[in-house]
């Protein structure tokens, strides 16, 4: 669900090339500083100094101020703007932290400010959620949580306690909720829904790929006519898949057929929808052996796959949740990402059409009575 | 009470801060579970676990702060474990670990929450 953007991609490299850059900076004063440099040993006492809590909370700042720089590129108007702001402010109180005794409250709210305008951003659709966004994200959050408890309180009444033990696992919360909502509220064009990534494909297909397309359609219908019955599919080898009280579609998957690719004769799966008259054949599976590995698509942008990620599954009961965007499940269960599936609905799909990585909510609703 | 002795503080808060947000998170995570948990009976039991795992891991965080040799042992055995499952999930073709997000949050937190604790420990060791 959360990828790296291909113009946020530079922001990784200049973190990691910022990470080298700060060792053999520190690494280069302790070499000056051991030979009597006299402003390497001064820049060195001071850093020395400083709580090692202190360092690696400027050393996260500087961090999130490069990655912020390195993004500036490819984001235009006000974020641009902002972004240079953020970079810079960013820098100048990882500098300030070995220098001043002030720096530590404006750097907890240019941290939490920093934070907050990402979820407002996001939520409001004007940036995308990604992977280098988010590890961003943790890195302030981290940054934060080291500069709140460097506060020396004077006064320990209780709400000040209740509000230092609570505010931060409350911002973190807050972060992870907004991000979430922001990028289910604003998929990309290759997220179908939340879940779901699709086969980038052209926008248009031509008229081969409609027939090609056609004649996958009628080649399945064809070879899987002789499943109407699930006990035919379970005796051709068919496994079904355990009864599951969200998903009213049940796969029989046939591990024979793995090796296949997109075989009319040979799906991986046979679905069936659970109705209340009994399991009614409604379409096929077609499933590739790895994630990522897109299968052949004849009909183009009619016939396209799709993998399903950022999914927590439990073996328990074989139940489905989504994973937060800072990858964690509950306990118990386990991220997946699916290897890319195309299926083939053989009953009329809707609007969705014969190949859609989703049965039509209204068919749906018409064959098993429920959303 | 089961004090560590003088442990280094600075590795402790900033361990504490770590399992903070692994706390925060497992918070979401068990949250998040139970919307899931209407129509999947089965993350009735995960997210409430999940939210009562978080509670505990936030209270082993408080008294790491404290210094309390119970809290390191628990907070060891819970990171070895939390990398041990890291790891055998990321030899399987399941796609659990995809990205710098997962790598963090997965492996570079725990791996730091572990060194921290080891130096905490060690430095106590130097100190008695």
């Amino acid at each position: 669900m959360y990828d790296i953007a291909t113009d946020h991609a530079s922001a990784l490299t200049a973190a990691l090339l910022l990470l080298l850059f700060v060792v053999a900076f520190v690494g280069g004063l302790r070499f000056l500083s051991a030979r009597r440099v006299a402003w390497a040993v001064r820049v060195t006492h001071v850093y020395e100094a400083a709580p090692s809590i202190t360092k690696l909370a400027a050393a996260l700042m500087l961090l999130s101020g490069g990655i912020h720089l390195a993004l500036v590129p490819g984001h235009e108007g006000i974020t641009g703007v902002l972004f240079v702001i953020d970079g810079l402010g960013f820098i100048v109180f990882a500098i300030a932290a070995f220098l001043t005794t002030w720096w530590r409250r404006p750097a907890v709210l240019w941290l939490a400010a920093t934070i907050l305008a990402y979820i407002v951003w996001v939520i409001a659709g004007w940036e995308t959620p990604d992977q280098i966004g988010i590890a961003c994200k943790l890195i302030e959050l981290v940054a934060l949580g080291l500069l709140m408890r460097l506060a020396n309180p004077t006064r320990r009444t209780w709400p000040r306690r209740l509000w230092r033990a609570t505010s931060f696992p409350l911002m973190a919360c807050v972060t992870t909720l907004g991000i979430w909502v922001g990028g289910l509220a604003h998929p990309d064009a290759l997220h179908a829904h939340a879940g779901a990534l699709l086969q980038p494909v052209a926008a248009v297909a031509t008229p081969e790929e409609q027939r090609a397309a056609a004649k996958l359609l009628a080649d399945t219908r064809a070879s899987i006519a002789r499943y109407q019955d699930p006990a035919a599919a379970i005796d051709a080898g068919f496994k079904p898949s355990p009864v599951s009280n969200a998903d009213p579609l049940r796969h029989f998957v046939n591990s024979a057929n793995a090796n296949a690719v997109l075989d009319p004769k040979r799906p991986q799966a046979v679905v069936y929808a659970q109705t209340t008259h009994g399991l009614q054949l409604i379409g096929a599976m077609y499933q590739m052996k790895r994630a990522g590995q897109w299968g052949p698509d004849p009909g183009g942008p009619l016939t396209q796959w799709h993998q399903h990620e950022g999914i927590c599954f439990s073996p328990f009961g074989f139940e489905f949740s989504f994973e937060t965007p800072f990858w964690t499940c509950p306990v118990g269960s386990t991220s997946i990402t699916t290897p890319p599936m195309l299926h083939v609905w053989i009953i009329d799909n809707g609007k969705n059409g014969p190949f859609a990585a989703d049965l039509d909510k209204a068919v749906q609703r018409q064959l098993t009575g429920r959303p | 009470m089961n004090h560590t002795g003088s442990v280094d503080n600075s590795a402790s808060e900033i361990a504490s801060v770590f399992v903070v947000v692994q706390a925060s998170f497992s918070l979401v995570a068990g949250l998040s579970a139970l919307p899931f948990a209407i129509v999947e009976p089965g993350f009735r039991v995960l997210g409430a676990t999940t939210i009562l795992m978080a509670a505990a891991i936030f209270w082993l965080a408080r008294n790491l702060r404290r210094e309390r040799r119970w809290a390191w042992r628990w907070l060891v055995t819970l990171e070895i474990l939390s990398l041990a499952m890291t790891a055998l999930l990321a030899l399987l073709p399941i796609g659990s670990i995809r990205g710098p997000v997962p790598l963090l949050v997965n492996l570079v937190i725990p791996l730091a929450v572990l060194v921290l604790l080891a130096g905490a420990k060690s430095n106590a060791r130097r100190a008695a």
